[in-house]
């Protein structure tokens, strides 16, 4: 199956204009898998570290959202073990106007904006909200020994 | 449950011999029918079945344990564990709620767990910590020391239940070692109840390793079984699940392990014992893909199966598609020069192709444009502006989608259907009749008096519709970020 014009557009423009502390590169075999990365963002217990992420564009795509799974170990609510991402935008509230530059940025925004009350990982979320500090403290301390480059 | 002097007795003085059995197709709990009728006591269930000499429905689910044993003549009769299990019954019955000890007091398997204790731990939590004697002998031996000296030499009451474990692996050559105890009825066998007994019961005393020391396995399970009595007037107390099954499964798979031997089948005239079919089914579950048809057994594949359904149902909670017809009849308009943007150029936000002056595209009533084709594709499955989320379904006026077509379809007449108790999202009930049960949306009902609870839920879906689009544009991290990056709905 040829791949659509769009997803090479994406591509093109990911490489061609950078998001700073975004990048998703594709694989050589497989345009429609990428190797993604997002720096923590400032003033977040993710600050400083460097999460891995895979990107796939299923076939009907940009009909369907991408599939984004974080590789790296984060310590989130939002966010489970197995790098599962609770995001609207990736499930119904996908839109095709959105795009890969787009989603990752809603996800570097949500390290910046956890949201214990739509919890995946429900010992975390519940964490966050028993004792915030204490869970942000080892967000932290998983930043610092899973996400450093 | 009926009443107390029952409970206080082990079963085996009951003449139970013509009492009719009950056994639970659901939850495989048995009783006698004349305590507890017809329908199970356990669950609720009507799928009951009373057991019968020549039809034990117990046969499949427990792996033919009891019959296996019975149906050799040469072995002595399992009942005559009975006598010797009194004391375990009586020990055990101290420490329970009779609710308990109904559920475990007529287990003839439970001396192969030749001790067993069972203590509360709190309120309809029970630990069970179980020793496994297996007794190893020479193969065809007059019966080693140790199982001679058994009766006597026993602690407590599980001295006599020792004995007449050895009697079991020894049953050739010593037979019933309980004269005064006849045999009973089959009705007494009753697999144990409640899952982590039930593996419990499956492990038999072996014997066959040559060296007669008698190995020891122990196992402690503590469960948090709902074993309490409910109190209807009072909501009970949080009470865990039931400890999941792995964790049940590899602790008694480490607690019985591997047979040691498989020498010991000689002493079985008849197939072998229950316990290998029983590790080997789930020595299959465990390792592997630890999925078992619709069961799982093991963290990954539970993992597999809810991302499996996470992504079924990722796209559920979004709007349903629009119609064919507003689609189609979406006005087309020609790109003009107001519509690039700052640096000359616009593109159709779902391709991405370039769009020039002059082409055509199709406008949406929030007045974002895209290639027909491309927010057909779209519109097709999700009623959504790509930008703004606001569908092309005018809400109040002609209605135009499916549902709404529903509605007015709605004639006066309020038939049953109307009772019929609808959720938005739920499917569509009511449509059709019973003559007509099928009405395919946008054909002309045939009996339009009876559409009226299509109608009533068609406009609930609607609003609830409705209220989504109220909730997003209120905002939320996504619909921020769209706003930011695409701007506001032009």
């Amino acid at each position: 199956m040829a791949l659509p014009k769009r997803i090479i557009k994406e591509t093109e423009r990911l490489m061609a204009e950078p998001v700073k502390g975004i990048s998703a590169v594709p694989h050589e075999d497989n345009l429609r898998y990428f190797d993604v990365t997002i720096d923590g963002p400032g003033q977040s217990p993710y600050e400083g570290g460097v999460f891995k992420l895979e990107l796939f564009l299923p076939d009907d795509y940009p009909m369907t959202p991408p599939k984004i799974r974080f590789l790296t170990k984060i310590y989130h609510p939002n966010i489970d073990r197995l790098g599962r991402i609770c995001l609207d935008v990736l499930k119904s509230n996908w839109s095709p106007a959105l795009q890969i530059r787009t989603i990752l940025l809603s996800i570097q925004a949500l390290l910046g904006a956890p949201n214990p009350d739509d919890p995946l990982a429900n010992d975390v979320a519940q964490k966050w909200k028993e004792d915030e500090k204490g869970a942000i403290e080892t967000a932290r301390q998983w930043t610092e020994q899973y996400a450093k480059p | 449950m009926s009443q107390p002097a029952t409970e206080s007795q082990p079963p085996p003085a009951q003449p139970s011999g013509h009492r009719d059995m009950m056994f639970c197709h659901e939850c495989h709990d048995e009783w006698y029918r004349d305590e507890h009728g017809l329908t199970c006591p356990e669950c609720g269930s009507d799928f009951t079945e009373i057991i019968e000499e020549g039809n034990d429905p117990r046969d499949q689910h427990m792996l033919d344990h009891d019959h296996d044993m019975d149906d050799d003549s040469s072995l002595p009769d399992l009942e005559a564990i009975s006598p010797a299990m009194r004391p375990l019954f009586a020990a055990m019955h101290a420490n329970q709620s009779p609710h308990q000890h109904d559920h475990t007091h007529d287990d003839p398997e439970e001396p192969d767990i030749s001790s067993l204790q069972f203590r509360q731990v709190g309120p309809g939590r029970f630990s069970v910590t179980g020793t496994v004697f297996r007794t190893v002998s020479p193969p065809g031996g007059g019966g080693p020391p140790q199982a001679a000296r058994a009766p006597n030499a026993g602690s407590g009451p599980f001295g006599g239940l020792t004995a007449i474990l050895t009697n079991l692996i020894h049953g050739g050559i010593a037979g019933p070692q309980n004269p005064t105890q006849p045999a009973q009825g089959s009705q007494d066998h009753q697999p144990g109840q409640g899952g982590q007994m039930d593996e419990g019961a499956g492990s038999q005393p072996q014997a066959g390793v040559p060296g007669g020391a008698p190995q020891v396995h122990r196992f402690t399970y503590t469960a948090g079984a709902r074993l309490a009595p409910r109190d209807p007037n009072n909501p009970g107390p949080r009470l865990e699940p039931v400890d999941e099954l792995n964790n049940v499964l590899v602790g008694l798979m480490a607690a019985f392990g591997e047979p040691p031997d498989h020498h010991h089948h000689e002493h079985f005239h008849g197939p072998p014992p229950p316990i290998n079919p029983l590790i080997q089914l789930f020595a299959q579950m465990l390792p592997g893909s630890g999925q078992f048809g619709d069961a799982v057994y093991s963290q990954e594949a539970l993992d597999r199966i809810i991302t499996q359904l996470m992504e079924q149902n990722a796209s559920s909670n979004a709007p349903g598609p629009a119609s064919q017809k507003d689609i189609d009849s979406l006005p087309r308009r020609k790109v003009g020069v107001e519509d690039l943007g700052s640096e000359g150029h616009a593109e159709c936000s779902i391709c991405m192709d370039e769009v020039n002056v002059g082409e055509e595209v199709a406008e949406l009533p929030c007045h974002h444009w895209f290639h027909h084709a491309c927010i057909a594709a779209w519109l097709g499955e999700h009623d959504t502006c790509p930008h703004c989320r606001k569908g092309i379904t005018k809400k109040n006026d002609a209605p135009a989608n499916e549902n709404s077509r529903n509605q007015a379809g709605s004639g006066e007449g309020a038939q049953a259907s109307t009772s019929i108790p609808s959720m938005p999202g739920a499917f569509v009930t009511g449509e059709g009749s019973s003559e007509n049960p099928y009405v395919i949306s946008g054909s002309p009902p045939a009996h339009p008096h009876n559409e009226d609870g299509s109608g009533n839920n068609g406009s609930t879906t609607r609003t609830d519709a409705a209220g989504a689009e109220d909730s997003s544009a209120g905002g939320g991290i996504g619909e921020r970020l769209r706003r930011g990056l695409f701007g506001p709905p032009r």
